[in-house]
Parts: C-alpha cells; sequence; structure tokens
C-alpha cells in the first residue's frame, strides 16, 4: 500500500532532479493547486479525488492548499495575483460568476483560462420523510394558500437554494421563510430535526439522506427522471416554464492564469481531459451524485457564459433589490 | 456479535493497523502542540496522501492524530501560557501558574491521564448510545443553540478574573471581532473596510495565536532577567490516590464533553469552557483557588475535550452529517474512498462504525504511552533562556499562523492581535473573554437570525418557542437561574420583598 505514494515520491525527486539539468518542459517543478472552498466540502472532495490522476499524467506532485472565504473570493484573488507562469491552478465552483452581480469582486472566471469544467452536481428539492407533501406541485400549492408560512433551508444570497427560490420565483410565485445556514451541511442536519419544511439540495449532499428514507425527495432540477432517484418527479412536471433555465446545477472547474505560457495551457487541457475521462473518477462522480462534463476551450466558455446568463437573469427577475448590479449593466446577455 | 467484536479489535490485531495509529497519535500530539499547526489541516492533507491506500490504514492514522492533536494542546498551554488549539484555551488558566511553581512534570503527567480518561469515556459513550444521542442532537432547533451561546457568554463571569466590567469589555471585543467579513444572509461586507481580504472574516485561531503566543512573547519582554523556574520532575506519572479524588469530577466533564461534541454546531473548544465553568462552580475546595495553579481547572477542560471527540464521530457515524471540522473532513476522505457517508453507513457497512470504535480506544492507549514518556526533556523547554526561547516562539507564531490559509496578511492580523494582547495584558484585561466573544458572537448573529426567521420575524412567536418547546424551556431555565445566582439580582429582590 505504500507502494504508489513512494513511486510518486520518487518520481517528484527524479524529475526535480532532471530539471536541473534538462530543458525546461512544463511542468519542471511542482505545481500549486488552490481550492477556493474548505477541506470536507463538495468542491474539495472533487478536487482531492481528481487530481491524483492529473499527478500521474503530468509526472509531478500537485500541491493542493485550502484557502477558503467570502464564498470563494479570496481563492480566487490569490491565485490571480500570482506569476502567470503555470504552476498556479484554482479548483472553483459557480460563484465566481455571480461575483459582480452580488458586488463581491469585480472579476470572474472570464479573468482566467478554464483548464477544463470538470463535472456538474444535479440539484434536487428535499423534505422531511415525515412532511405532508409528496411532491413539488403540492408544495407549491400549499404555500400559495398560506404565503411565508414554510420554513426554507438557504446558504445565504448568491447561494444554490436561493438561485432556485430565484428560477421559481421567475416563472410561478413561491413566498417562504428563508432560514440561512453556513452550508448543505447543517441544513440538512436542521431538516432531518424538524426545524426546516424544505430545502434544494445538491444530490451530492443529499442523496444519501433520501436514499435511506431519512428525507424525501420532492423534484429534481431536470426535466426527466433521473436514475439515481428513482421516483422523484423532475421539476417539470410541477413548473413547466421552468424548463427555460435548465439544464442548471452548481459545477466545479480547473482554472490558471489568463496569461499563463500557451505550452503549460495545452499540457494542462489534455492532462485534466484524460483525467476526468479515466474510469476511477467517473465511478467517484457517479457515487458522488454528479455529472461529469470534462469541458474544455471554446465548449468550457460557452458552457460559462450560458451558465452566467440564466443564474443573473433568474435572479434578477426573481427579486432585482439584492443584487448589486443588474445583469444589463454587467452586459450579460438574457439567455 | 462476533463480527462486531472482530471488527472492534481489527486495529488491535493487524500490525500495520497498529503501527499507523500510533505513529498517527505521536505525530497528532506534536501538531496539536505547535499553535496553528491543526489537527484539521493535517487531517485534509492526509488525504490526499492517503488517497491510493486502503481505507482501514488511512481511517486509522487520522484517528491518531485526531486523538494525539486535541491532546496536544495542553502541551503548550501548560508549559509556555500558549495553548496549541483552542480547545487548550482553558487549560492554560490553571497548568501555566503549575509551571511557573515548577510543578509541569507532574501537570502534564496528570492532564495525560485526565485526557485518557476522558477520550475513553467519549469512546464507550459513542460505542453504547451513538444513535440515541444523534436523535438528541437533531432535537437542537436553531433557537436552542442560540440559548446555548448565550449560556456561554455567562461564562465571562468565570474568564474575568478579578474585574467583571473588564470581562465583558473583552467578550464585547471578541464578538466584533468575530463578525468581521460577509453577512451569511445578505453576502454583505460587514466592518471590512471595503478590504477584500477581510471579506472571508479574522480566523479565531488567528487572534488566538496573536492574544496568547505573540502577546505572551512581548509580555515575557519583562521577565528577561529572572532565572527560570527549575522543573521537579521526578513524580510525572500521578499517584493513583490522586486519580481516583478527581475521578467523579472527570466523569461529569467528560459527559458535557460528549454532549457538546455531538451537537452538530459546537465542538471540543466550547466544551472545555462549559467544563472548567462546571468544575469552578462544583468544587468548594480546589487544590488551590482557580487560575493560581488549581489541579481541578486542569482536569475539567482536558476531559471535555477529548471525550467531545467521541462526541464528535456519534452524528459523522450515525447520519453522515460532521460533528466538527475534522470529522467533516474524515466524511470528505469516506467519500474519495467511494463510501456513502449517510444514515445507512452503519447498516451498510458498520464495520466502519466499530472499526472506529476499536480504534478510538487503541488511540487513547498510545497517547497513555506517548504522553508520559518525554516529558522530562519536554519541560526543559521552560528552563530554556528567555532570550532564546521568546524569539523561537514568534517564529513558531508566524508559521502557525501563515500555515492556516497559507496567507500572509493573516499574519499581520495576528501580529497586531498580539500588540493589542501586549497592552490588553498591562492593563490587567484578560484575554480569554475575547477568544469567548470570538467563537461566541458568529454563533450568536447566525442562530438568533436562523430562529427569528423561521418564526417569520416575529418577535412574540420567538419568546413564545422559548418556553413552549421543552428543550428549550430547559436552556432557558438553565439562563435565569445562573442569572439569578451570579447576579446581585436575588438579593435585590429579597430586600425589595422584605421591605414590602
Amino acid at each position: 500500500m505504500f507502494q504508489p505514494t513512494f513511486t510518486r515520491l520518487a518520481l517528484a525527486i527524479g524529475a526535480a532532479a532532471m530539471a536541473g539539468t534538462a530543458l525546461a518542459e512544463y511542468p519542471e517543478r511542482n505545481i500549486q493547486g488552490t481550492i477556493q472552498w474548505g477541506a470536507g466540502g463538495a468542491t474539495d472532495n472533487v478536487a482531492r479525488s481528481l487530481t491524483p490522476h492529473v499527478e500521474d499524467i503530468l509526472d509531478t506532485t500537485i500541491i493542493l492548499t485550502n484557502r477558503p472565504g467570502g464564498t470563494g473570493v479570496i481563492g480566487m484573488n490569490h491565485v490571480m495575483r500570482q506569476r502567470p507562469d503555470g504552476y498556479n491552478l484554482l479548483y472553483g465552483a459557480e460563484n465566481p460568476l455571480l461575483y459582480p452581480l452580488m458586488g463581491l469582486a469585480d472579476f470572474t472566471y472570464d479573468d482566467m483560462h478554464s483548464v477544463n469544467i470538470i463535472g456538474q452536481g444535479l440539484v434536487v428539492i428535499a423534505a422531511p420523510a415525515d412532511s405532508q407533501f409528496d411532491s413539488f406541485a403540492e408544495l407549491l400549492e400549499h404555500a400559495q394558500a398560506n404565503p411565508g408560512e414554510l420554513r426554507m433551508g438557504g446558504t445565504g444570497a448568491g447561494g444554490l437554494p436561493s438561485t432556485v427560490l430565484a428560477m421559481v420565483n421567475a416563472v410561478d410565485e413561491l413566498d417562504v421563510r428563508n432560514v440561512t445556514f453556513g452550508g448543505d451541511g447543517p441544513g440538512i442536519t436542521a431538516m432531518l430535526g424538524g426545524h426546516i419544511d424544505f430545502m434544494p439540495l445538491s444530490l451530492a449532499a443529499a442523496g444519501e439522506q433520501i436514499r435511506s428514507g431519512k428525507m424525501k425527495g420532492l423534484a429534481v432540477l431536470t426535466s426527466e427522471e433521473i436514475e439515481a432517484l428513482p421516483g422523484v418527479p423532475p421539476i417539470t412536471q410541477a413548473l413547466p416554464d421552468i424548463e427555460s433555465f435548465l439544464p442548471w446545477g452548481p459545477f466545479w472547474g480547473v482554472f490558471v492564469h489568463q496569461d499563463a505560457p500557451e505550452e503549460a495551457k495545452k499540457v494542462l487541457a489534455d492532462a485534466y481531459e484524460q483525467a476526468v475521462a479515466s474510469e476511477e473518477f467517473g465511478d467517484f462522480m457517479e457515487n458522488f451524485g454528479a455529472e461529469v462534463l470534462n469541458l474544455h476551450g471554446e465548449e468550457a466558455e460557452q458552457y460559462l457564459d450560458n451558465w452566467q446568463s440564466v443564474t443573473a437573469w433568474a435572479m434578477y427577475e426573481a427579486d432585482a433589490e439584492i443584487l448589486e448590479a443588474t445583469p444589463e449593466e454587467l452586459g450579460i446577455p438574457r439567455p | 456479535m462476533s463480527d462486531t467484536f472482530s471488527y472492534l479489535l481489527m486495529a488491535w490485531l493487524d500490525p500495520q493497523l497498529l503501527l499507523l495509529t500510533a505513529l498517527g497519535t505521536l505525530a497528532g500530539i506534536y501538531v496539536g502542540a505547535i499553535p496553528g499547526l491543526s489537527v484539521t489541516m493535517a487531517a485534509s492533507i492526509l488525504i490526499s496522501f492517503t488517497f491510493s491506500w486502503d481505507i482501514n490504514n488511512a481511517l486509522a492514522l487520522m484517528v491518531g492524530i485526531y486523538v494525539g492533536g486535541v491532546y496536544g494542546g495542553s502541551r503548550t498551554a501548560i508549559l509556555l501560557n500558549i495553548p496549541g488549539a483552542p480547545s487548550a484555551v482553558v487549560t492554560a488558566f490553571d497548568g501555566y501558574p503549575l509551571a511557573q511553581r515548577g510543578e509541569a512534570g507532574q501537570a502534564i503527567g496528570l492532564s495525560t491521564v485526565m485526557s485518557v480518561i476522558g477520550g475513553l469515556i467519549g469512546t464507550l459513550v459513542l460505542a453504547g448510545s451513538a444513535p440515541y444521542l444523534a436523535d438528541m442532537a437533531l432535537e437542537f432547533a436553531p433557537r436552542d443553540y442560540f440559548l446555548i451561546a448565550i449560556l456561554g457568554l455567562l461564562l465571562v463571569s468565570t474568564l474575568s478574573g478579578k474585574s467583571l466590567a473588564r470581562g465583558i469589555f473583552s467578550v464585547a471585543l471578541g464578538a466584533i471581532i468575530g463578525l468581521v467579513g460577509m453577512d451569511m444572509v445578505t453576502a454583505q461586507p460587514r466592518m471590512t473596510l471595503g478590504s477584500m481580504e477581510l471579506l472571508g472574516g479574522i480566523h479565531y485561531v488567528v487572534v488566538m495565536i496573536g492574544l496568547f503566543g505573540a502577546a505572551e512573547a512581548f509580555y515575557q519582554l519583562h521577565n528577561l532577567n529572572v532565572v527560570p523556574v527549575k522543573q521537579k520532575v521526578d513524580k510525572i506519572i500521578p499517584p493513583l490516590k490522586m486519580v481516583l479524588k478527581y475521578l467523579p469530577l472527570s466523569v461529569r466533564t467528560s459527559i458535557i464533553g460528549v454532549i457538546v461534541g455531538a451537537l452538530p454546531g459546537t465542538g471540543g473548544d466550547i466544551a472545555s469552557l462549559f467544563a472548567y465553568d462546571h468544575a469552578k462552580r462544583t468544587v468548594k475546595n480546589p487544590s488551590k483557588p482557580f487560575g493560581e495553579g488549581a489541579y481541578e481547572g486542569l482536569v475539567a477542560p482536558e476531559t471535555a475535550n477529548n471525550a467531545a471527540v467521541g462526541g464528535a464521530y456519534v452524528p459523522m457515524l450515525t447520519l453522515g452529517m460532521p460533528g466538527d471540522a475534522v470529522t467533516a473532513v474524515i466524511i470528505g476522505a469516506l467519500v474519495i474512498h467511494g463510501l456513502n457517508p449517510g444514515p445507512m453507513l452503519m447498516i451498510e457497512t458498520p464495520h466502519i462504525f466499530w472499526f472506529t470504535v476499536g480504534n478510538l480506544a487503541l488511540a487513547n492507549l498510545f497517547l497513555l504511552l506517548f504522553g508520559l514518556t518525554g516529558i522530562k526533556i519536554f519541560t526543559k523547554v521552560v528552563e530554556v533562556p528567555k532570550a532564546v526561547l521568546i524569539p523561537l516562539i514568534l517564529v513558531l507564531c508566524v508559521v502557525g499562523t501563515y500555515s492556516i490559509n497559507s496567507n500572509m496578511m493573516e499574519v499581520y492580523w495576528m501580529l497586531g492581535f498580539g500588540i493589542l494582547g501586549y497592552w490588553l495584558k498591562v492593563f490587567g484585561f484578560q484575554t480569554g473573554p475575547i477568544i469567548l466573544g470570538v467563537i461566541l458572537g458568529p454563533l450568536l448573529d447566525k442562530t438568533y437570525r436562523q430562529a427569528m426567521s423561521s418564526v417569520g420575524d416575529s418577535g412574540s412567536d420567538f419568546l413564545l418557542a422559548l418556553v413552549t418547546n421543552p428543550l428549550s424551556l430547559v436552556l432557558t431555565a438553565v439562563i435565569v437561574l445562573v442569572l439569578l445566582g451570579q447576579t446581585p439580582v436575588k438579593p435585590w429582590l429579597m430586600r425589595r420583598i422584605r421591605r414590602h
């Protein structure tokens, strides 16, 4: 069992020794990987599962550091301020696409080069097992008869639950009490204790709870039923109009400085494409309740633009007051 | 049944697992002893390192690091008045005065034995009542966490030393420091002065290292020419009589530790505070007055923070929900190794539960072994001349702070808090209440707003819920009783009644 670690160590030492003599060929030394969310979270899990495969392909060591804080502003700002030599990578989630909208920072992923959009999480609207509702349609009906009564678990402005709520409100009306938690975990804990009535969650966080019967799924945020949660209806059954926003979900990607050398960008793109496509990582993502995207280059840019436009306009149409700037002012086109 | 037994003994019988647990515990003691090098950090680094290992090997190493690390924080707290981790802040209150009297050896010996007792009680509770304890923890609504935070605020009287007014000032200052950063609900920057670096807030370990580590180093400059106290190192292992004497207290504080640890919103840091407060209230004749080197003041936090380890595993193993930051990382490790942490974990993979229980017990035995050896050399640290020791402490403070988030800005903050802490010490303020404020301020803010939005922002509904829910009612009653007992309200009321 020590074998692979030692091999990797030996390779790293070997690579370091060779770098001194041979011609510089990227990567000639360790790469720094910054994770913009804390240890144990979804972004952290994805980054730490994927990176060993990339290390094997590149024959180098990628040193991972968590730099959480300010919904990822601090980690991203750090990577952008490093020398653009291709030795500093950012493992990020969807949040930076909304920074200017929320007034948190004036940069987005447009200011970095996308190495790979790794994958996308599925979203499920979950309720406690003993909830009076069996589908999202029933919940919607109840909420419209009793506005402002139901307690929804949230993760703050710009978080996944409030974005989903915004999408629902862009096509229908859902007036609820938004109870804010520090993340999916504390929200699920509160739901298991019956302290909230429902919460939009990533499947990665909620899947096990639903399969074990501690919580139930009211709807999945897709236009078709998904294999991982049989019997949970797609949200379009209750709200056909929401289809214009789909497919939507939190995503994870790897990014490098915009001015990094072209050679580094190419080597990284190839290595990450190969690593994300590996069977082992695919199994991890499936088990994790996420879908592999493996996008780079033009496709990745398109994905990011589309995600930003859908989310920004849904948030704007639902409640323009919470935003610091309108999507129009920021030049984000309508979906 | 025989399966359970074989899972329990798995780590004890496999030489590789035995070795990894030992290695983890030993490494944990030293990682924990250095302020800023945290168990959370060590565990998350281990995840990528152990990626290709067998899951049991990875878990064994992490259990060892966890148990060793929680204990390690007490070493520097006793020897240098610099807690290695937030859960050891309270240990310094009575541990350091003991070191100043030359009893560091015995203090470390006692804290080791007590940590092991706390750890074993925590493991026992985990093994025996994890599902019940988890159900109980789920009952805690946001308003109950709010009440716990209020109860925590009342600890200010225990931590304030001579002047309560200065203590209250310090708690308020700490709460303000704790609230800096992005607002959790609206994502608005609060008190960040437009700085992007401050969006993430000020990490409370940064404040701790500054106020306790750097400030202590600066303050020691006053005693540059004082000859260090010669440490007595002949009696390190505490006599059985002494252990038995403190056993009732340690059982009580261990229970406090397990329960506070099992609550998903609170951990060893808050557990040790409550335990110290409990000791101070219930022990009538401590070996020395509290704060001047009472053994009881050492026993309480050391048992509680190690018992909280077992507690933190309760929601993790039964529900797949982390009890603290370290168990959050371990859940991440399980996910990466292809397991599904959740309510089914205990049913689908029962060996993980019993393996962890057996492993925790094993790690505690190694803790006893490693904790009691090497003390003689360790205590020599105190006898090092101040001119050598102080720069070394400052270097450790800088390294420790930088390693939290690899952020140089936080090092400047740490030094700033060091200077602030120095002046506070000079003017007779305690720094303990500041940490209390930094920990409780954000908890109060978060839970109050959660509780209020749960009842549709209706103040009357909120107050009503405090007395209509049984759990909340108990907590409210405790707060009222503590308030009556601690403040002059009662004598004042009695006087009024007598006059009429």
